[in-house]
This record gives C-alpha cells, sequence and structure tokens, in this order.
C-alpha cells in the first residue's frame, strides 16, 4: 500500500468518526487544535486505524498521534517492523 | 359534570404543552402527522434496513427457529439528520440518539425555546424508551467478539448505556435541567410524558422535554419475531410463548377480530411541557394541558387475564381522579392497541371498567395502525394525535379496521376519520411487561364554561 | 430545586436489602464495609485472558432460589435476579414481608422505581453467541422478555405482588439515586403508600469491555482520591430500600434508618463519557439537594462520594465539592465505597444510599480503603481505611453518570 492510500484510507475513518470530509482533512491538521476532537474521538479513531491496519500496538504508542501524517508514520514503521519480523523468522 | 377547564394534579401547578417535535415514518411535524393520519396513510411496508429473509431463515440448531418473519416494519426510510442539525458532527451519535436529538431539535423551535433562552434557564428532557438501542450494544459486543477486546468501539460503548440518547439529547442542545430516561416498553412514551409532567407540576422544574424514542433494529425485530408477537408469526399474544412457526398474513389491525400481532415501528417525538405561569409570562402559545397521570402494574405481568385488565382500569381512574374528572368528561381516547390479540383487548376491557356501557359511544383512534409499535416514541404518537384532535376537531380513524371481536366492549371506532368535537383524551398504555398507564390531556383553556359534557 | 414543593409527609427508609461482592442483607453488607472488607478479586465470569486488567467486583455464590418466592429464577436475568434477592430482604427487613392482603394494604398502593445502567447486556451476549455463529434460529424465544431493562422493575413488582407505580430509570451511574428520588416524589404526592426503590446490575463480558476499551480499569485496586489512583473497577450487585411516610412508619412501629430529606438533579450536557471540567452539573445537583432539604452545606455530617477512583472523576468530583462545601470542604468525612464494591453501576448509589441511612441511624461511616498518599488535588477529608464512629445528623448521597446525569440524595436523622 502506497502513502497517498494509506493517507486516504485513515481519512475514510477519521471521516466515519468524524462526519468532517476527507477534503477538510489535511494532511497535517491537529487533531485536537485544527480539528477540534475529544479525547473519545481520538481513541475511536486509534482503535479502527489499528483494526483497519492489524497493526497490534499497544496503547501507549496510539495516544500522542494528533495528525494524519503522524499516523501514516506510525502505521508505516509498524507494518515495516512487522515484515522485518516476518523476514528473520 | 363536566369541567373541562379544571387545572387537574391536585391543586398543584397547572401544566401545559408549548411545543412539539416528531420524526416519524409518517411526517416529521405534528400538523402534518395528524393530517397523514386523518387521511389514513400507513408506514408500513417492507424494511429496508437489514434484511428480514435472511434474519428468519435460519431453523435454529434444535429445530425450532423463527420459521419466516413477515417482512414487514414501520420504518423512518431515508432520514436524515443532517437536513435538521446542519453540519455538526453527529456521528457519536446512534440511530436512536439522532432521532431523539432531531425531535428535540424541532420541539425546541416549535415552542421557542431558542439557544439563548437555554443558556439562561435550565430546560429538562425525560426520554422514554424500550432499548436505548439495542442494536448499539450488541454491534460493540460483536466487534469485540469477533475482533477481540482491543478492537472494540469506544464511540458505541459511550451509546450502549441506556440513557446515551437523553444524554446525547441533552449535549446537543445545551439541556441541563433533569435529565432522566424511563425505560418501559409500550408504555415509556406515556410516562415519561407524565413524570416530566409532575416534576413542573411540583415545582422542580419549569420547562422539560418529555416523549420517547426507539428505533427499528434488526436485534429487536429478530427478538419480537422469535416470541411469537408480530403480525403473522405464529400466535400474536405479546407472551413471549414462542413462535408457533406457521406464518400467517400479518394482520396487525388494533381491535381487528382477525388481528395477529404487531408490526414494529420507530421514531422520537417529544412535548415540550411547563407551568402554566411561565408559559404566560413568555408569551408561548399553548397547544394543551396535562390534567393527570396514572401509573400501575399487573403482579402476574400479563399471565393474569383480570390482573391485566385491572391495571388499566386502576390506570385510567388514578388519571382521570388526578385530573379532577368523571369518566363522562372524557371526550375521546387515544389507545396503545397495536393489533396485539391480548394487549389489545385487555385495553379495552380495562376502559370498559372505568366507562361503562359508555365506552361504546367514546370515539378512539389507534395510531398504532398507521405507525406500528413504536415503543418509546409511541407514547408521543398517541400524545401528538390528542393534540390534533383538541385543534381540529377530527378524529382520525383506525386504519384497516373491518369487524370487532364478538361479545368484546370496544369504543366507538371507524376505519376512516371523522369529525370530532373533543376537548378531553384520555391516553392509555399496557405493556409487554406488566405495567400501565393513563394520561389525560386537555384543550388549552377558554374563558367560555363548554357546554359539553353531562 | 428552589421552588420545589416540600409539602407532602416526610418520607423514611424503613428496609434495606442488598446483594453485593461482599455479600447479602443488610447487617452483613454494613459490617463488612465497615470493616473495609474488600470484594474485588479476579474476574471468574468470563475469561479476561485477552485483556491487560482483570479485576473485578463480582457477586459471589448467589442463590436467587434462596430469595425468591414468587417468579422463576430461570425466567429472569441475573440483575432481575439480584434485585428481586434484594427486594424481598428489604421487605422482610422492614417487617413488611407477606403482607399481601393480610393487613388490608392495598397492592395498589404499592409500587417500585429501579434504576440500572445496562440492564441485562448477558442476554446480549447470549443473542450474539447465536449471531456471530450464524444459527439466529437459536436466538431464545425469550430473549425480547427478558433483555429489556425495565424487565428489572417489573420482575421486582411481580415477585413481591405490588401492583402500583411501576418505574425503570436506567440513568446509568446514578441510578439508585434516581430511584429513590422519584420514589419520595411518589409518596410525597400521594400516589403510593409504600415503595421499594433501588438499583441493580449485572456484571458482564459488554461492561467490562467497555470500561477496559476506554483504558478506565485499574490493574490491581481502587484507590479513590488517593494520588496513585489509576481507574475503576467494574462490579455488580443489587440494593433496595423500603420508603415510606413518616407517620406511616412510626404508626406500624417500624425502625426508621433515615429520613429523604431532599435531592437534587442535573445533567452536565458537556460529554458523554467526561463530567464537566469545572463539575458545574455536580454542584448544581448538591445545591439542589440542600435547598429543597432545607439545609446548608455545614450541615452534612457524611459524604457518600461518587468516587469511582479514576484520575479524572476523583478531581472533577472535588473541584465540585469544593465549590459547594467552600470552607468546609476540609471538615466533612468522605468515604467512597467503590474502593470495596468496585463501581457497581445501577446498584451503587442505591448501595450508598443505604450505607447514608445506616450512618445516619448509628453514627458509623465506612472508610475509602487502599488510600496512601493523598492528592493536593483531591483536598478533602478522606475517610482512610478505617471506619469512623461520629453523629451523623445529615448524609449526602452523589451520583454521577455516564451522559452528564448527576444526582445528589440527602438522609436526615429522624427524631425518636
Amino acid at each position: 500500500m502506497d502513502v497517498a492510500e494509506m493517507k486516504a484510507s485513515i481519512k475514510e475513518i477519521i471521516t466515519n468518526i468524524t462526519n468532517l470530509d476527507p477534503e477538510e482533512i489535511g494532511d497535517a491538521d491537529s487533531f485536537t487544535q485544527d480539528l477540534d476532537l475529544d479525547s473519545l474521538s481520538l481513541l475511536e479513531i486509534g482503535v479502527d486505524v489499528d483494526y483497519e491496519f492489524k497493526l497490534g500496538l499497544p496503547e501507549e504508542e496510539m495516544r500522542g498521534i494528533d495528525s494524519v501524517n503522524e499516523t501514516v508514520a506510525l502505521v508505516t514503521k509498524t507494518l515495516n517492523e512487522k515484515n522485518a519480523t516476518a523476514e528473520v523468522a | 359534570m363536566s369541567r373541562p377547564d379544571s387545572t387537574g394534579g391536585r391543586g398543584r401547578r397547572p401544566v401545559v404543552v408549548t411545543g412539539a417535535g416528531v420524526v416519524s415514518p409518517l411526517a416529521d411535524s405534528p400538523a402534518e402527522l395528524f393530517a397523514a393520519l386523518c387521511r389514513g396513510e400507513g408506514a408500513l411496508g417492507p424494511v429496508e434496513g437489514f434484511s428480514v429473509a435472511e434474519l428468519s431463515s435460519d431453523g435454529g440448531s434444535e429445530g425450532n427457529g423463527s420459521g419466516p418473519i413477515p417482512d414487514l416494519a414501520a420504518e423512518l426510510r431515508g432520514f436524515d439528520p443532517k437536513a435538521y442539525l446542519g453540519k455538526k458532527n453527529f456521528r457519536p451519535l446512534d440511530r436512536t440518539g439522532r432521532l431523539a436529538t432531531v425531535a428535540a431539535d424541532l420541539a425546541l423551535a416549535d415552542s421557542g425555546w431558542d439557544a439563548e433562552a437555554r443558556r439562561q434557564r435550565e430546560v429538562g428532557l425525560v426520554l422514554g424508551t424500550m432499548f436505548g438501542s439495542v442494536h448499539t450494544i450488541s454491534a460493540f459486543d460483536r466487534r469485540a467478539l469477533t475482533a477481540g477486546p482491543n478492537y472494540a468501539k469506544p464511540m458505541d460503548f459511550a451509546n450502549s448505556v441506556i440513557n446515551a440518547a437523553a444524554g446525547q439529547t441533552a449535549i446537543w442542545h445545551d439541556l441541563r435541567g433533569v435529565n432522566t430516561t424511563l425505560s418501559g416498553g409500550t408504555t415509556a412514551g406515556l410516562q415519561a410524558l407524565g413524570y416530566a409532567a409532575d416534576l413542573v407540576a411540583g415545582g422542580r422544574a419549569g420547562a422539560v422535554l418529555a416523549g420517547g424514542a426507539d428505533e427499528l433494529c434488526l436485534e429487536s425485530f429478530l427478538g419480537f419475531g422469535r416470541a411469537g408477537w408480530l403480525a403473522g408469526t405464529g400466535y400474536g399474544t405479546g407472551n413471549g410463548t414462542g413462535n408457533g412457526g406457521g406464518a400467517a398474513e400479518p394482520r396487525p389491525v388494533p381491535l381487528d377480530a382477525r388481528r395477529n400481532g404487531f408490526v414494529p415501528g420507530e421514531g422520537a417525538g417529544l412535548l415540550m411541557l411547563e407551568t402554566a405561569e411561565g408559559a404566560e409570562a413568555r408569551g408561548a402559545r399553548v397547544l394543551a394541558r396535562v390534567l393527570g397521570y396514572g401509573s400501575t402494574f399487573d403482579p402476574s405481568r400479563g399471565a393474569d387475564d383480570a390482573s391485566a385488565v385491572s391495571a388499566v382500569a386502576r390506570a385510567a381512574a388514578l388519571a382521570l381522579e388526578e385530573a379532577g374528572l368523571d369518566a363522562a368528561d372524557v371526550d375521546c381516547l387515544s389507545l396503545s392497541a397495536s393489533g396485539s390479540r391480548d394487549g389489545d383487548s385487555r385495553e379495552a376491557r380495562g376502559l370498559a371498567v372505568v366507562f361503562g356501557d359508555r365506552l361504546a359511544e367514546l370515539p378512539a383512534m389507534a395510531i398504532k395502525a398507521h405507525l406500528g409499535e413504536s415503543l418509546g416514541a409511541s407514547g408521543a404518537y398517541q400524545a401528538l394525535a390528542a393534540l390534533g384532535v383538541f385543534a381540529e376537531g377530527r378524529l382520525p380513524g383506525v386504519r384497516g379496521l373491518e369487524a370487532t371481536d364478538d361479545g368484546l366492549t370496544v369504543p366507538s371506532l371507524d376505519s376512516a376519520e371523522r369529525p370530532v368535537a373533543a376537548r378531553t383524551c384520555l391516553a392509555t398504555a399496557l405493556d409487554f411487561d406488566g405495567g400501565a398507564v393513563a394520561l389525560v390531556l386537555a384543550a388549552p383553556a377558554t374563558a367560555e364554561v363548554a357546554s359539553g359534557g353531562a | 430545586m428552589p421552588g420545589a414543593d416540600s409539602q407532602g409527609p416526610r418520607i423514611v427508609v424503613t428496609g434495606i436489602g442488598a446483594v453485593t461482592p461482599v455479600g447479602e442483607g443488610r447487617q452483613r453488607v454494613w459490617e463488612a464495609l465497615l470493616a473495609g472488607e474488600s470484594g474485588i478479586a479476579p474476574v471468574e465470569s468470563f475469561d479476561t485472558g485477552a485483556y491487560n486488567v482483570h479485576l473485578g467486583g463480582e457477586v459471589r455464590g448467589f442463590d436467587p432460589a434462596r430469595h425468591l418466592r414468587t417468579v422463576d429464577p430461570a425466567r429472569l436475568g441475573r440483575a432481575s435476579q439480584m434485585a428481586c434477592a434484594a427486594a424481598r430482604m428489604a421487605l422482610a427487613d422492614a417487617g413488611l414481608e407477606g403482607l399481601e392482603g393480610e393487613d388490608g394494604a392495598d397492592p395498589g398502593r404499592r409500587g417500585v422505581a429501579m434504576g440500572t445502567t445496562s440492564g441485562e447486556p448477558r442476554e446480549v451476549e447470549r443473542f450474539n453467541d447465536s449471531y456471530v455463529a450464524e444459527r439466529l434460529g437459536d436466538v431464545d424465544p425469550r430473549f425480547i422478555a427478558l433483555y429489556p431493562c425495565h424487565t428489572i422493575a417489573a420482575s421486582v413488582a411481580a415477585e413481591v405482588g405490588f401492583a402500583g407505580a411501576n418505574a425503570m430509570l436506567p440513568t446509568a451511574c446514578a441510578a439508585g439515586n434516581y430511584a429513590v428520588a422519584h420514589a419520595c416524589d411518589l409518596l410525597r404526592s400521594g400516589r403510593a403508600d409504600v415503595m421499594l426503590a433501588g438499583g441493580a446490575d449485572s456484571f458482564s463480558r459488554i461492561t467490562y469491555t467497555g470500561f477496559a476499551r476506554l483504558g478506565a480499569i485499574a490493574p490491581e485496586r481502587c484507590q479513590p482520591f488517593d494520588l496513585e489512583r489509576k481507574g475503576m473497577i467494574p462490579g455488580e450487585g443489587a440494593a433496595v430500600l423500603v420508603l415510606e411516610p413518616l407517620e406511616a412508619a412510626r404508626r406500624r412501629g417500624a425502625v426508621i434508618y433515615a429520613e429523604v430529606a431532599g435531592y437534587g438533579l442535573s445533567c452536565d450536557a458537556h460529554h458523554m463519557t467526561g463530567a464537566h471540567p469545572e463539575g458545574d452539573g455536580a454542584r448544581r445537583a448538591m445545591e439542589q439537594a440542600l435547598a429543597e432539604s432545607g439545609l446548608e452545606a455545614g450541615d452534612v455530617d457524611y459524604v457518600s462520594a461518587h468516587g469511582t477512583g479514576t484520575p479524572t472523576n476523583d478531581r472533577l468530583e472535588t473541584i465540585a465539592f469544593h465549590r459547594v462545601f467552600g470552607d468546609q470542604a476540609r471538615r466533612v468525612p468522605v468515604s467512597s465505597i467503590k474502593s470495596m464494591l468496585g463501581h457497581t453501576m445501577g446498584a451503587a448509589s442505591a448501595i450508598e444510599a443505604a450505607v447514608c441511612s445506616l450512618a445516619v441511624s448509628e453514627g458509623r461511616i465506612p472508610p475509602t480503603i487502599n488510600f496512601e498518599q493523598p492528592d493536593p488535588d483531591c483536598d478533602l477529608d478522606v475517610v482512610a481505611n478505617e471506619a469512623r464512629e461520629l453523629p451523623v445528623r445529615v448524609a449526602m448521597n452523589n451520583a454521577y453518570a455516564f451522559g452528564g446525569n448527576n444526582a445528589s440524595v440527602i438522609f436526615r436523622g429522624v427524631e425518636a
């Protein structure tokens, strides 16, 4: 999956949770400051992103993620680590 | 003795209705809903939101499965919260929450309680519901079951508590007064109205939205079907005795001799209740007065026929007593009859205890003929129908009614609308589970003494 | 609220019944709470292997058949079973047991008001077991009769034969207080002569999963108001109080625990799972309760806090508390029995109402256990770890719920 697809997927998750149109979600927009999302929405985004990409991440790693870009970075990193582990195994 | 201008309420503050909002399968305003009822429109049709065929196809591991459940409900199609609530994010609200929030939006506008007024004073909310949302709690659990607890959706959990819709509505509309949810089956909406009227009459609240909401969903649809309560699913007795397995042609017609169960509906309706004094002080127009309320219970939970009938009779008597009215002062009835074989009969017989021979002359409407069994919303629909009669002097017919049971004394019923001059209305409900409630509503008080009544 | 009618009879508590993680029955539960016993243990009713928390306040060894005489327990969900058992115990405690028709008492003048958070969620779990296995034909035909939460109030009334007003108030974690408040209103307005009021909730995978998913569950213990508190612990249970007018109670020589002096209800209208940041709704509920009772903050001798043990609740509750109690805030002893029972949801404020009634009656207050380090953000006189003896003329019971429902009920001693 390339970055553009990943962003689109993440934005769709955010849309489902916030009713914002994908066009309204800037890649660098802060979830808390710019999009004004509350803690429950952030938690739900974290759960759905994890579910979508099968990340299996511990809670703490999802906390603090505050933009689409940061989410993409975390997802990419996690998937890469999983692939690396898979290759070694 | 006619006392149509009674203030009711055991000498406490008179309670009035200053506005209402409704979102229903037939219409999204009280006036349009009443017009549709009078035209004899019905909302019954195949379900679009889920596949009934898939729900009822499984014979069960022991071969005692549902058998086919008729694909029939009074569904609110094309419900678009955005059209009412605008662009703000209503995604955290589930369907029941959206229905309630929209009904509140309409009721607040209709009664003139704008955002600034709500900022300055605490407006309350009392919501009657059977499930809140059984769909939301079920979906939450299914996701956790299939994907593991870490993937359970937090927003669904927030909506799995039965008071979620009331909480969401209060957040949306800044309703900081008393916020109560009352749970019941068919009785919840009327019970909410009675509870709210008591708060206002007792000086505990100045303005309260009251009514109910429930949604149509596969979980409750299947549950009613498996119990054999739905029209055409076996016995339609409402006693949970199980679906006889043989589907008959569904006939969800209140009090009809060939009725065989109800059809599930959905929606939300809220009425703004205030003190008469408060309404006058702010120049609000009054749609009706709430004169009395009664709540009773059948300890046999429907197993004993006489006990069930007694619960209805006692609730009606208590409501009339509180209203300061005699049976002769009641001009029309708003029944909760839904097509349930036992339920409809028991309601009628309970009313016969109170009204005696006069029952046969008392005009009655049964809105579930048009709107199905909408649980929490039903009580609001029943009350709104009464308001319509007061305003327009005509009474909706019972859609599809042909003959009634031999030997059963029923109110004066017609399948078509007719002119009826009514200044008082008694609304009743008997629950699946033994609860019975009655509410007495009256047209706005006038300076002239009415000449009607004995 | 100011302006609420205080006319009508004074209402008193004459019977208490309870099913809790520390035992059953008024005496056993009260003694256990005073002794600081904990009912928290590893969850047994389902497998918590996939979770990173494992503790709960479950009711163990509950046998409904020991209490129910009318309704077949097999026809009830667990919350209803516990509610019926608590109701039976309360009626016996009040000396009203077995009175159906015997003293000419009209069952139509006796009613029930109960509260809950989720009703019978285990029935949804059973429904889903069939759904997920794609065996919808296995869904119990009784699902629709067993699941809806109003069956709790209905089954209690059926069990004890009460034919009067019947109300189910599922206002989540404040529900017990809402039920007590409503029952008092019905009695004061003359709609009933005796009311059973309380709350019940059943432990369930669904509820546990939800709180775990919110990160709200403490891993080791529940430490309300403690600096190191890490969360709540889900529990279950039921409590029922018998309420009646004071004069009637006196006439029949009933034991009177306390008077329900007044209550206040409010709504945050702020957030579904988070309280108002300035404790505004909680403050208003407390103030209304005091006003209706004709009391001031300085009259309160004990507060049973909502005190779930989450970092946020306890902090916000303290803020509201200080706004109401002002310079009295450090004088009034406060405890949270959730430290011992966990959060029993709809039963919580009903059990706490029983505690307040007994505190008033006996002049003893239960502790907040697991209290080790005070939190400057929770600047309260926490009754730490050991019960206290002191005269309690006025006790306040506070409860705050998901959806922003707040309720405060005040109990007061009755003169002989």
